[in-house]
Order: C-alpha cells, then structure tokens, then sequence
C-alpha cells in the first residue's frame, strides 16, 4: 500500500521560557497536496516549521515519514529527508551571486575546490522548466525581491525537495507577481512536490490550497478541506471570534493643507540612483493619506526625509505654511510632526530601556520632565501610568518594565501612544501594523482613524494591500522613486492598485 | 518555602549577580595566577600568591603598614578615574581603550605646566583634563564624522601621545636621566595639596587631597549618569544610536561629548598621581603605562557601575601593588598585570554568567511551578 | 636603498600576514582585536624555539621549526577568543582587549622566570636568537632576502585562493554576512567560526616572529608588539577585506614603518632634521589619516561582532 502522507507532524509540543509556542499539534502533509498553514502573527506557525526544518527541537511529539518516525536535529537532516523551505526572511547572502547562494550548503566541489560550471547547467535547466527566471551571475543585493523569492525556490529544486516549505511568501509581493507565485505552486504541484504554505491571507488559501490547518496562540484548531469552507469559517476558526474587517469612518471633507511635499529628491545609500525622484504630493486636515508600493520603491526614503532622518538632496518639506526643510528632528517635532517608525526595534524604542523611560523618549527635554539637566522621576513615572491606563499598554511590571520584555503588540502600542500624546498636526505612520494580531491591528487602525477625526492630517505608508484599501482617503502609488497614481479606494480595485505597484501602468497628471 | 522564594529574588537582583560575577571573576583569576606562579616556581608560589593579596601587609609594623596603604591609595585614585573613563564611554556604547593615551598626554600637560610653565596645580590640573578631553573628542570626531572604529583610533592616539609626550618633557628632564625633574624642587606649588591627610597614613606625604577628589568625581559621574537629562541621553544613544537619532538627541555630538568627557576624566587620572610627587615621567619608556588599561579591568570589575568601580579599582591596585613585593628570583613583578588581564578576559563571560544564572532560576521556577500545580491538581482529586 | 627597500618588504610580510589573519577571522564573524596578544605568543614560540635549537641545526630545520612553534602557540592563544566568542558569546571588544593585555603579561613573566631561572640575576625580558636568526637571510648584494617574505607571499596567494575559490571560503564567507543564512543551508556556524579564528592564531603567530626578528636587536617582550596588532587591522580595513588590496595597503604602511629604521640613511631626510620620534609616529599618524578617508564607505562582513545564536531567529 503506497503511503498517502509525504510527512506527519505528531502531537508537536515546542516551549520557550515563559510560553508554549506549540502546543500538541498534529498536522499532515499529503503527498502531492497544496497544504496551508492559517494563523494569526504569534499563532505559533513559523515555530511548528522550524521544528520541521531541524532548526527547532520539539519538547514532545514526533516526525514520521513514509510510515517512519525520523529524527531531524539541523536543516542537513531536513535537507536529507527532501525537505526545503522558503523563509519569510529571505536566507540570501547579499553579497554573493545568486549561483553562489543556491548552491551554498551542496557546493559541487573537487579536492574542495569549487566546480561551479556544473551547478550553473543544473540551475538554468531548472530555472527553464518552472518558469523562475533568474540571472545566475547577477549578486542578490542588485536583483528584485520576486527574483530573490525565486532564487530561494531554485535553492530547493537545486537540493531536489520533495517537501517543499513556504513562510508567509506573498507578503512582499505585488498582486500580479501574487498570481504569477501561485501558478508556479501549482506547477511544482503538477511535479508531484508536496507543499505547505503559511499564511494569513484567506484569499490566498481560497485560491490555491487544497486543505487547510488553522493554529490560534499555539494551539491546533483543526484541519479542513478548503472546498468545503469558506473564508468566514477559517477566519472565525483563526481569530476565535468574527472578525469584521471593515474600518468604520465618517465621510470627512478635508480642510485646510497641512504638510506640502514638493520636488524632493533623495539620493540612495544602495545605488546610485535617486531613491526619491522629485515627489511632490500634499497632506490635509482630517485625511489619511496613503503612500502604497512595494518595499523599496522609495517610500522608506521620502519618510526619513520628512521626519529629517535624511537630508533631501533637492525639494522642501513645509508643515502648515513653515518651511521645516533646513529643521533638525528635534524642531521638526516641536513644529507638529508625529513618526510611529517602520522598524519598531531599530528606531521607535531603546529595548533596554523600561516602558517609562520610552515613553518620555519624544520629551525628556520639556520643563515638564527636566529641572536644569536633571530628570524629574516623579512626573515621568505619573506620565507613564497615564498613558499606559488610557490607551492600555500591559506589561509585567508596569512603567518600570523592560521595553524588551514586552511583547510586540504593546511595544507598537507604546509608540501609537507615545507619538499620539504628543497632540501632532501631522501624524506619520510606517508599516504600523507590521507583524501584529487581529487585535492589536484593530486597535491600531481605530487610533488612526480617531486622530483623522479629530482634524488631524495623516501619511500612512503601508504595504498591506488590505489595509491600504480599507483605512485611507486617497492612495498614492511609489514606483521607483516616483508618484505614478493617485487613486480613490472608493472606486479603484485591487488589481488596478497592483498595475500601478508593478510600474505597469501610471497616471502623468496627478 | 519562603526562604527560596527570598534567595531566588536576592540572586534575580542585578546587583547580586554583578557583584557574584566579580567576586567569581577575581577567584579565578587568583586561582589561575597561582597555578601560573605553581608552573614557574612551585617551592614560593603559595607565599607569592600571599604576597600579592597581602599588599601593605607585607610590613609588620602597623605604621608602616598604614604608610604603604597610604601609597596604595595614591595610586587607587589615578586607577579610579581611568576606570571612570573607560565606564562612561561603554556607557554609551564606546570602548575607550584610548584612556591609556589620554592618560599620557594628562601626564605631559600636567608636568609640563608644572615644570615648564612654573603654574599652580589647580592650573596643571585642568590642563591635564583639557589635554585628554581634547584627545578623546578627537578619537569622537574620527567615530562621528569618518565612521573610524573607537578601538583602532585609540590605539594609534595611544603610541601616537607617548612619542609626543616624551619629546615634550624631554625639554624639563634631568640632566643625568631619562627622568623629569621633581615637582618639590622645581614647584612645589605645583603639588597637590594634603590638607593634613597624609599625617592619617604616617606622615606619607603623597596622600593629599586627590584621593577624596577622585571618589567626589566618581560621585559626580553616577549622578551625570543617572540624574540627569544629560545621562539618560547618552544612555539611550548607547543602547540604541538609531532610536536616540530617531527622537531628535543628536548623536554625533554626544559620541563627541562622551569621548571628550571620558578622556578629561583620563587626563586627569594623571594629574593626580603626577602631581603628588609620587612617580616621575620617565622620557625614555617605550611603553604606554598600564593605568589605562587596568582602567578598563577596574571597570568591568566594577559591574561598570561608578560606585562599583571604587571598590575594584583598590583591589586591582592593590594586588598590582602587591606584586611589587614579589620575590624578584623567582617571579617578575608582571605575575599581576596576567592577574588583572585574565579578570579583563573573564568579564567577558559575565553576561553569559547573568544568562545562565537566570535560565536556570527560571527553569527552577518553572518546575516549582509545575509541582505546585500538580500538588494542587491532586488535592482537587482527593476531595 | 636596498635597505628600505629591505625594510619595507619585512614589515609588509607582517602586516600581510597579520592583516590576513584578521580577514579570515572578520569574514567569519569574529573581530580579532586580539590580533597583537596572539602575535606576542608567536614570537615568544618562534624565539624560544630560536634559542634552544642547537647551533648546528639546518637553516632549513630552523626555519620550519620556528614557523611551527609560532604558529602552534598563536593557533593555542587563539582559542581564547575563540571560545570566549563563539562558544560563549562574549563581548568581543573585551575579550580581544584582555588577550592583549595577557600576552605581553603572559610572555613577559615567562621570559623573566626563565632567565632569572638560569641566572637568578638576568631579569631582561629578552631571548637571545640573533645568531640563530641567521638561518632565515640571504644575502643578495646589500639586499638581506628573508625566507619570511616568500612565506608572506605564498600566504597572500593562498589566501586568496581559499577565499575565493573553495567550498571553505565559500562557507566562511557566508558565516560573516548572514550566519542564520548559512545555517538554514546547514552550515556549522560554530565551527566555520572557529576555523576563522584559528586561522588568525595561525597567521598571527607567525607574523609575530616575523615582527620581532625583522629589527636588529633582540625584542623585550615587555613591551608586546607595540600596536603593530592594530596597524595590521589599519591595513586590513584599507584593504577592504581583500587579499589583493591587503597586500598593497601593507606595502604602503611598511614603508612608513621601514622609514623609522632607516631614515638616518636618507640625506634629504636627514636635512629636514626632524627629531627621531616624528618617524616613530609616522605609521600610527599615517593610518589615522587613511582611516579618516577609507572608512565612510567600508565593506566590512555584515555579521561580524554579532555573536551568533542559534535559538533566535
């Protein structure tokens, strides 16, 4: 009798001091089957593939495959059971070519030297017959995000997996480079490759997957066959409760021009091309406003020359009439500029600081917290206790917490509260639901909306297409640099939003 | 029950676990210096090793013993700032193993001053701290504006200072040695004054006031640090310089400020023991003297905490003043700088110590926790 | 001429050799500021194996003896850094620091016990090897060859084959810019980083016997190797990480530290009547200045003084 289950993941039980990220979960990879993995960010999905992939070892519970439990202690194990994974963030050595990454761990070698004409057939053979196109010669820091996925997915055919993993790997995608990864599973499908795909978006899972199992906090809520549910039913099964997705805002006339954009341009640290290319654009009371596009089209860039991160190397920045293009950060934020950061670990918070000591991050140096160079505890610590009751930031031990113990959904709303207590004309907000759960974004979303009802103007940079869609006024669309459309969500649909990421299509007259 | 619970929190304390981590450090740092001392020579090791924890103990008269305290605290205070130096710079992410450099240009303007220019120590003092200060902010401006690794720039500063300074006091040296000439016959209004301390130590008369300026500078550094606008700045861009960037504190100038501050501090480390009398420069050593880099041992030691620093800097002093009293035909003197450079090298394992220590009362609290649970769970059944 | 010619190849050997050592060392991961401490253990290996080889040993024998003892005991001292970093994931900035401080205490004391052992009235921190030195010089007209040179060249050639050419470089290299990346891959991180180091000890010991036979009188290990640790990771940040740039910073530096030795020799030099210590500064002042200019933009291996830890992610 030939075994129906390429692998079975038996009662996985994973623990990290404090929480259990697996807790007793079963899932079954048929062979030949699309298999989605559904959960919230935490639910415990990237921990249940690392264990798959050796890089994690389960507390409990056992691998089999073929009828036979196996033992994976390290990715070699993995890789010699014909497993191979697409990580979320991407395993690419920048510096090396896109051969030198694929053939990386199973190098071709002779005496240990390297043969790598060999290797570069076998790749370009492969890279012919799934349709990944690729330059073998070219190194990964130069080449797009689509084709280092694709260099990833070569690196598996490269190993010949059979088991084939991938994380959350739409996420950096544009809907049309969406499609074209989905034809591409399906194609390894066709080759008889077992695959399990991770994800949150039930859209994807709807359209490509054959089965379906749903995590929620660590725990296994079951598997089902995708044909026989629906998107209501998986999400209910992954958030616990309905979801409604839909962000209520009042219809709101914009008022008076608060931040005006015009003719920057800011030079690249990675190339020699211009990241910005003479953006102008303007920013009203009472709008959120949407800078969409897929990472790396400028938007990073423009936002670090507005909050004067960067100095622009032409244009002007104006905040309500004033011209803050000269201004230093600190000036900036005296004028009326809010900036919940992109990268929450890097920029928004010290994580050896306590809660407290980040909250007063933005106005340790105002007569409020300082009497001549020395801190006032007392007011800080009252400051922080208000913040933390109103917009209900939990933590182990209150303001005295370390900001590095805190989990990822209160230190982003640690920075929400922070940057909206400053009372800002202009709020600026970069990715602020990155890698959060239903919760919390919900929060996050309401606050945005709450400051754009009270008057106040909002840039909004987001690559969540979703989220894009549901929270702002107008979108406009970065393409290499440059605004190439701006659109209604109202009336404009995904896929045109997705022709316009893609440089496909673009407006001249905006 | 309640006894763990009280001891588990007692050893979570970080201040317990830096002072368990110093305390572990120093144990095996002697113990490896003895074994080192065993190698050599195993017929005087185990008097050496005395020899070296004994110190001023070494005299048997108790007079004696309070003068040679006395000399062991006049060169603590040097030892202390140079250890400040270095703490206030990792503070904010900085090694500043250029205290050594800074030390010596502090020496050179100090004793030039002195000699040359014929000032009163107060003058040569903050000359000293100008001269480090001048040389820190330099290593700061290469950190800040040509991205040059602290480390490497110190190092070339640091030969870079003594070729300098030995040219430079070449001009006020001895006729018949390479040594400068002394403060008592040149200026003495250029010593330090001892304001009646040094009758404390017999009549020593290097004690002077700079031993209660160096623990009032320490005083001063916690509370920059901690106090004040200024500290939490600088600690901030320490932990994080693109957060610190971010929220507006402007980084440059504080890596600037920071190097400056820890290489006054350095300089003046020089000041104070050169302008005691106690040693002379001497215009031909090829060396960079080692009080800057028992500076970074005493700040590790310390748990980088100031007041910390004051303890480990007298006891590296102390057993680096104890090796003088070796015995010369079997041992050299340097059995403790390899004391003091292996407790540099342990203070490197400290954090892993912390870790470890914490895992495991983690895992101890886990399973309590669990048994407790159990325990619970089966008085439930029984009823 | 010939002679600074003479002296300028030497000191390059062992600042190509030392700089190389730091390279393998960086593109694996580890900073090796250690670099000086592990040169004073490999020339107190090559020194002592100097002083005690009979004098009728080959001067073939004598060379490959002392390249050994170097290399062994700048291999062995390495291994501090190597478990105190990787094993142990210590602050590397400290380690690198203590082990520099260890090797001249360690080497000092050593040498001391065992003069004054000998001659309980000898507490000189030399060893005697001027005659032994012999062995590693041929004379070619007024221009001394040193065997360490072609040594130093066939390191630099092999480096850069290693590097460049091989499954092990390949893998090294990856251990320096992204280590979860290699280990996802299923490459020992832990280890490939150990062999980093190792090969650092390896050439840094050697470059250490290098150093303190280059000049005419006997080194007092009292006084370490006086910073040419650190000019050597100078010329390998000039370098860019790159065996073939390496070899021309070194040559750049060499000459300066050659002018030192020799500037006596120079009429123009003499005339500018500058005081001796101005030549000894110069290679310190000289590689302050490069790295003002050199350092904005470097190509240092992404990862390097990260310790790497496979449980996060």
């Amino acid at each position: 009798m030939e075994e129906t289950y390429a692998v079975e993941m038996l009662n996985i039980t994973k623990r990290f001091p404090g929480i259990i990220a697996n807790d007793n979960i079963t899932l079954r990879l048929k062979k030949g089957e699309i298999h989605a993995l559904l959960g919230e960010n935490g639910a415990g999905k990237s921990t249940l593939m690392s264990v798959l992939f050796g890089l994690y070892r389960p507390e409990e519970g056992s691998i089999r495959m073929g009828g036979r439990e196996v033992s994976i202690k390290d990715p070699n194990d993995a890789n010699a059971l014909g497993i191979g994974m697409v990580h979320q963030h991407f395993k690419l050595v920048e510096c090396f070519t896109v051969l030198d990454n694929i053939i990386m761990g199973v190098e071709p070698s002779k005496y240990g030297f390297l043969q790598k004409a060999e290797a570069r057939e076998k790749v370009v053979a492969l890279s012919d017959k799934y349709g990944l196109r690729v330059d073998p010669d070219a190194k990964v820091e130069d080449i797009s995000v689509g084709m280092q996925q694709r260099t990833e997915i070569l690196k598996m055919l490269y190993r010949e997996n059979k088991i084939l993993i991938f994380d959350e790997p739409t996420a950096v995608l544009t809907p049309q480079e969406i499609e074209e990864l989905m034809e591409i599973m399906r194609g390894l499908k066709a080759e008889g490759k077992s695959i399990l795909f991770i994800t949150h978006k039930l859209n994807e899972i709807v359209a490509v997957a054959d089965r379906c199992t749903v995590l929620r906090k660590g725990a296994y809520m079951g598997t089902v066959d995708v044909a026989d549910s629906s998107k209501e039913e998986l999400s209910r099964m992954m958030v616990g409760r309905d979801v409604d997705f839909a962000v209520r805002k009042k219809a709101r006339a914009p008022g008076q021009v608060v931040l005006e954009v015009e003719g920057v341009t800011v030079a690249s640290k990675m190339h020699k091309n211009n990241a910005v290319k003479n953006v102008s654009f303007q920013v009203r009371e009472g709008e959120i406003v949407c800078l969409a596009g897929i990472d790396g089209n400028g938007q990073t860039e423009l936002v670090h020359a507005l909050t004067g991160l960067v100095k622009p190397s032409a244009g002007s920045f104006s905040l309500r009439g004033v011209d803050m293009t000269r201004d230093s950060i600190r000036e900036r934020s005296k004028l009326g500029l809010s900036h919940i950061p992109e990268d929450r670990h890097k920029h928004g918070l010290v994580l050896d600081y306590t809660l407290e000591q980040n909250l007063v991050l933005e106005n340790y140096w105002k007569p409020e917290f300082q009497n001549r160079g020395f801190i006032r505890f007392k007011a800080v610590r009252e400051y922080a206790q208000r913040l933390i009751e109103q917009y209900d930031i939990r933590s182990g031990q209150g303001p005295v917490t370390k900001a590095r113990s805190m989990s990822g959904g209160n230190q982003q709303k640690a920075i929400v509260a922070r940057e909206i207590d400053k009372d800002p004309e202009l709020l600026v907000a970069v990715q602020p639901t990155r890698g959060l759960d239903v919760g919390a974004i919900e929060y996050i979303h309401r606050q945005i909306v709450a400051q754009r009802d009270q008057g106040k103007a909002v840039l909004l940079v987001s690559l969540e297409l979703d989220e894009v869609m549901s929270l702002s006024d107008r979108i406009l669309v970065m393409y290499e640099g440059e605004i190439v459309g701006e659109l209604d969500p109202k009336t404009a649909t995904v896929e045109e939003l997705g022709l316009y990421m893609a440089g496909a299509k673009r407006k001249e007259a905006v | 029950m309640e006894k763990t619970k009280t001891r588990n929190s007692l050893l979570r304390n970080a201040g317990v676990q830096s002072l368990l981590a110093s305390l572990l450090c120093i144990l095996i740092g002697l113990l490896v210096g003895y074994l080192v001392l065993l190698a050599i020579n195993p017929a005087g090791a185990g008097k050496a090793i005395a020899t070296i924890v004994r110190n001023f103990f070494y005299y048997p008269s108790p007079s004696a013993q309070m003068k040679y305290l006395g000399s062991t605290l006049v060169k603590t205070s040097p030892l202390l700032l140079c250890s400040l130096s270095v703490l206030f710079a990792y503070k904010v992410g900085l090694f500043n193993i250029g205290a050594a450099g800074q030390y010596v240009v502090g020496a050179g303007a100090s004793l030039y001053c002195a000699l040359a220019l014929d000032m009163p120590w107060y003058l040569c003092l903050l000359a000293a701290v100008a001269a480090g200060a001048l040389l820190g902010a330099l290593s700061g401006v290469l950190k800040a504006y040509c991205n040059v690794n602290e480390v490497i720039s110190c190092i070339m500063l640091n030969w870079i200072s003594l070729y300098m300074v030995n040219t430079l006091l070449t001009n006020v040296k001895e006729y018949s040695s390479p040594y400068t000439l002394t403060l008592a016959s040149t200026n003495p209004g250029a010593l330090i004054p001892s304001l009646g301390l040094g009758s404390l130590f017999n009549n020593n008369q290097y004690v002077t006031i700079a031993i209660p300026l160096a623990v009032l500078v320490t005083v001063v550094i916690w509370v920059l640090l901690e106090k004040t606008k200024l500290g939490y700045e600088l600690k901030a861009t320490g932990f994080n310089k693109d957060a610190a960037q971010y929220c507006g504190m402007r980084e440059k100038q504080n890596i600037i400020l920071t190097m400056a501050i820890a290489g006054g501090l350095a300089g003046m480390a020089a000041s104070l023991l050169y302008l005691t009398g106690f040693e002379q420069w001497s215009c031909t050593q090829s060396a960079v003297p080692a009080m800057g880099f028992n500076g970074i041992a005493a700040a590790f030691l310390g748990g980088l905490n100031p007041i910390g620093t004051i303890f480990s800097s007298y006891f590296i002093q102390h057993i680096t003043s104890g090796g003088a009293y070796v015995d010369k035909t079997m041992y050299s003197s340097q059995i403790s700088d390899f004391i003091s450079a292996l407790i540099i090298y342990l203070c490197g394992f400290v954090l892993f110590f912390k870790y470890a220590l914490n895992n495991r009362l983690d895992r101890r609290a886990e399973r309590e926790a669990r048994a407790a649970q159990a325990a619970a769970n089966q008085e439930g059944g029984e009823r | 001429m010939a002679l600074l010619v003479q002296y300028t190849l030497i000191f390059a050997s062992v600042l190509v050799l030392v700089a190389l050592g730091g390279c393998f060392s960086e593109h694996s991961g580890v900073i090796n500021i250690g670099l000086e401490g592990i040169m004073v253990m490999g020339a107190l290996g090559g020194a002592l194996m100097l002083n005690f080889l009979p004098p009728e040993t080959s001067a073939f024998m004598v060379v490959v003896l002392t390249v050994l003892a170097a290399v062994a005991l700048g291999a062995v001292y390495s291994l501090l850094l190597a478990v105190a970093a990787v094993s142990f994931k210590a602050d590397q900035t400290i380690v690198g620091t203590a082990m520099n401080l260890l090797g001249t205490a360690a080497a000092t004391v050593f040498v001391k016990a065992m003069n004054t052992s000998i001659n309980p009235n000898n507490v000189s921190s030399t060893i005697q090897y001027i005659a032994a030195k012999k062995a590693f010089l041929v004379k070619l007209g007024g221009f001394e060859f040193n065997w360490f040179m072609l040594l130093a060249a066939i390191a630099l050639a092999c480096s850069y084959v290693l590097l460049y050419k091989t499954r092990f470089g390949l893998r090294l290299m990856a251990c320096g810019e992204h280590p979860s990346a290699a280990d996802s891959v299923g490459i020992n991180v832990y280890k490939m980083r150990y062999a980093g180091v190792l090969i650092s000890g390896i050439l840094g010991g050697l470059g250490g016997i290098v150093y303190i036979t280059a000049g005419v009188s006997e080194w007092k290990f009292e006084n370490g190797v006086a910073g040419f640790g650190f000019l050597s990771l100078a010329v390998m940040i000039f370098g860019q990480w790159r065996p073939s740039r390496i070899a021309l910073a070194a040559l750049l530096f060499g000459l300066f530290r050659a002018l030192s030795n020799v500037y006596t020799g120079f009429d123009f030099l003499m005339a500018l009547n500058l005081p001796s210590s101005v030549y000894n500064m110069l290679p310190y002042i000289i590689s302050l200045v490069v790295l003002a200019f050199t350092s904005g933009k470097s190509r240092a291996p992404k990862a390097e003084g990260i310790p790497y830890d496979k449980g996060q992610r």
